[in-house]
């Protein structure tokens, strides 16, 4: 499937980049290589872009650009996201580690 | 000292990794921007004094790779290659090392003299990650310097590295990093071949050639195509191509940068220990509420309108401020100088032109303070996040929206703010849609005719569709620009959302003086030369007739035997009248007059014309000169300007909308013009775009003056 087609909170593993050169090549330098695990955290209020984490790393990009992120969908075993839930649930601020 | 040596020293590292904060940090005071050959890339350039030596410090642009995609890695590679910096320190963020070091690889693949400055080690130590350097080492073959240039620690230790490294006493062992077998067989053999070709030149480092070559480089393409031995390579190229497709079924390109991911994460598994990140970081919580789907649009908007705020609230008072300096010393001044041509130069043409120049600086200042604040606490890169759909929508990107607000207030510190964007194509449509933007000093034209032929309930409706004309027509703009002469190289949305820091107080002034003073130097000459341009052209020629009228009126009202108050009076109206009556006479005069025959389908007469033109300088000055201009002939006493043109026959509801319309789209002043100028960096598009506006402004005015005469 698609990076496009993942739900806030799926995680997915790149299987293939396919884009158009630069954006391809920007994709690949910032990590998004075959093999990189990946998680969608969010879509921005108007439902485009897309925001992914991946390596440690936040990273946003298009939808039209994602398009072409080839994925593997994986089990979700923790969210990274920080939902008003988790915030609840008494997590402590401040704690990055 | 004559003793003193020089080292040159090149800074490369990716966005945010603190290059400037160290650049900073380093040269102080003793800084230059400029460009680099070719490119509006800024080129910021330093030095400082250092142990007997001199070292030049060359802040190059930031970049994630050394691809040719986009401007900024074209300008790194090419500086280090042809410039052949003494050493080059690679800034890599501690707190982010992975991603870091794909461009420290890269760097290590152009065999040059590489300084590895760890950056934020204060971070690092206070997250609890633990960093084997000597291992590290090991695997990259240069030194490791750890530092913090927030807090200038290990400067000094940074600075004896560089003159180890440059006196060849610390050895770069220049380790090469080893691709897959099918590869690295390719490389090999283009690399031979390369170093069969003679003209190549002895010095030229045949594997990084291979393997740009390899990655679709179209640099190293053109580089090579010259020479006989391309019929060669380009086979060997393909025969690459199909190995890599056989055997991993992808391409060279994203083989290499595979094995050079592989590398990095091993040398991460290797050499850093983090604690286990389980639980949310307070960036986490921030975005959390800010990128929020609900909440994200509103804390936008409220950001959005407290830059507007600081901007143009805070700046009023201080330009009015200034305003009035420059107001007190005309008129301390004129006393001084003798009557007649020379105070007019000094004081109309001078001072109040240096004047028109200097008040923009608090916006600039307040705005630039404001902006930096932003782009240094993380928050710029989520803005774009926010807005980009609807940005997209009109072929522009999510970068855009902020200048493009500022512009509501003065279109100058907007279209400088328009250099976080990265393409150039993105930069040029958002700077070409600014001047739409309604700015501050047309307010008073449109509060003057709205007021004068509309009811004030109306003449808000007027003033609110005026402005809405402004933003349909600057996106309209846009797109129009973005899906024709700027249709290359958009920006991708492909980017990093940094965490959230605060900024320190001394890297927001120091944006801030930075953004004043390229202002002043680059942009302030031409701006005051195009103003007093614009003085001349409305007090030359003078009529000499004119002159002795006003001399024979003045001696016959002394003469006279009336009251002194009234003589003052009458004294007044007779200077305003000749005053009137010299700008007809004035080359402005005459232009309104030549113009006349084009703008009368617009339902303006030369008199409008005149103001037009002199509105050049200032949008603002429409309203100045229709007042000197429209009170010729004038016998009532004391009538506002809106009763006079209420008055005037020339003067009609559809005029003054159509004169609104063309206020609003017309020509920016010219200090906006100047400042465009400076940051497209070329005269022929600024020139294009001006005739553009006219167009746009002489079609616009027409529609709404042929309407109005219809429905009213």
């Amino acid at each position: 499937m698609k990076l496009s087609e993942l739900k806030a909170g799926e995680r997915g593993q790149v299987t293939a980049v396919a884009s158009e050169p630069v954006i391809r090549r920007r994709l690949m330098d910032l990590g998004l290589v075959r093999g990189t695990e990946l998680e969608v955290l969010r879509f921005a209020p108007l439902g485009d872009p897309i925001e992914i984490s991946c390596k440690g790393l936040l990273l946003t990009l298009r939808r039209n650009e994602a398009e072409g992120i080839a994925v593997d969908k994986l089990e979700v075993v923790e969210s990274r996201q920080a939902s008003w839930a988790s915030l609840l649930r008494g997590h402590r601020f401040g704690k990055s580690a | 000292m004559s003793t003193q040596k020089n080292i040159t020293v090149a800074l490369a590292g990716n966005p945010n990794a603190g290059k400037s904060s160290l650049f900073n940090a380093l040269t102080g005071a003793h800084q230059r921007v400029g460009n680099f050959p070719g490119v509006t890339i800024e080129k910021h350039e330093g030095y400082l004094d250092y142990k007997n030596y001199r070292i030049t410090v060359v802040d190059l642009p930031g970049t994630y790779s050394l691809t040719p995609y986009s401007p900024e890695e074209i300008v790194t590679r090419r500086f280090i290659i042809d410039e052949k910096p003494d050493v080059v320190v690679n800034v890599v963020e501690g707190t982010n090392l992975e991603r870091n070091l794909m461009l420290t690889v890269q760097l290590m693949e152009m065999e040059v003299d590489l300084l590895v400055a760890l950056n934020m080690m204060d971070e690092v130590e206070e997250k609890g990650i633990s960093i084997d350097l000597d291992q590290l080492e090991q695997l990259f073959g240069s030194h490791i310097v750890p530092i913090s240039a927030r807090n200038r620690k290990g400067l000094d230790d940074l600075l004896d590295h560089v003159i180890s490294v440059s006196e060849g006493r610390i050895e770069i062992r220049k380790n090469k990093i080893t691709f897959s077998p099918e590869v690295e067989k390719a490389i090999d053999k283009i690399a031979a071949l390369l170093s069969h070709e003679r003209e190549l030149g002895a010095g030229a480092n045949y594997r990084w050639l291979a393997i740009k070559l390899l990655e679709n480089d179209r640099e190293a393409y053109t580089e090579v195509q010259k020479y006989p031995v391309w019929v060669k390579i380009e086979l060997a190229l393909q025969e690459a191509i199909k190995e890599c497709e056989r055997l991993h079924s992808t391409d060279p390109e994203a083989l290499i940068t595979e094995d050079r991911h592989a590398f990095v994460h091993g040398a991460m598994q290797e050499c850093v220990r983090k604690p286990k990140a389980t639980r949310a970081s307070v960036s986490d919580y921030i975005d959390a509420v800010v990128l929020n789907r609900v909440l994200g649009l509103p804390v936008f908007f409220l950001v959005v309108w407290a830059i507007f705020q600081l901007t143009f609230t805070l700046g009023k008072p201080l330009m009015l401020a200034l305003e009035f300096v420059f107001d007190l010393l005309s008129k301390s001044v004129a006393p001084l100088l003798p009557e007649g041509m020379v105070r007019s130069i000094f004081v109309d043409g001078v001072i109040s032109g240096v004047g028109s120049v200097v008040v923009f600086l608090p916006n600039i200042v307040l705005l630039f303070m404001g902006l930096s604040f932003l782009e240094a606490s993380g928050y710029m890169a989520r803005a774009a996040f926010v807005i980009d759909k609807v940005m997209h929508r009109f072929g522009l990107h999510g970068k855009s929206f902020i200048p493009m607000i500022t512009g509501f207030g003065c279109s100058i510190p907007a279209i400088m703010a328009t250099r976080t964007m990265k393409s150039r194509s993105d930069r040029l449509a958002t700077i070409m849609t600014i001047p739409f933007m309604s700015c501050g000093a047309k307010l008073p034209v449109y509060v003057l005719l709205a007021g004068a032929f509309f009811p004030p309930a109306m003449a808000a409706n007027v003033m609110f569709g005026i402005y809405l004309l402004g933003i349909v027509v600057g996106l309209w703009t846009a797109r129009l620009l973005k899906s024709t002469v700027l249709k290359s190289d958009s920006e991708p949305f492909v980017m990093e959302l940094p965490p959230y820091r605060w900024p320190t107080f001394s890297s927001v002034i120091f944006q801030a003086r930075m953004k004043a003073v390229m202002y002043l130097k680059k942009a302030g000459t031409l701006i005051l030369g195009a103003v007093i341009l614009i003085w001349v052209a409305s007090n030359f020629p003078r009529s000499q007739a004119l002159d002795t009228e006003l001399a024979n009126g003045k001696a016959r009202i002394e003469a006279s035997s009336v009251a002194p108050e009234l003589k003052a009076e009458q004294l007044q109206k007779l200077e305003a009248r000749i005053e009137a009556r010299q700008l007809e006479y004035s080359i402005a005069g005459r232009s309104g007059k030549l113009l006349e025959p084009l703008i009368r389908p617009l339902g303006f007469d030369w008199r409008i014309g005149i103001s037009l033109v002199t509105g050049l300088a200032a949008k603002e000055v429409v309203v100045s000169t229709l007042g000197t201009i429209f009170s010729i002939g004038q016998t009532t006493d004391n009538t506002s300007l809106s009763a006079i043109l209420r008055s005037d026959p020339a003067f009609s509801k559809a005029t003054a909308l159509s004169l609104m319309v063309f206020v609003l789209l017309y020509i920016p002043c010219v200090a906006a013009v100047g400042v465009m100028k400076k940051e497209v960096g070329a005269w022929k598009p600024v020139l294009f775009y001006s005739a553009y506006v006219l167009a746009v402004a002489w079609v616009a005015s027409f529609i709404t003056y042929r309407l109005a005469l219809l429905w009213m």
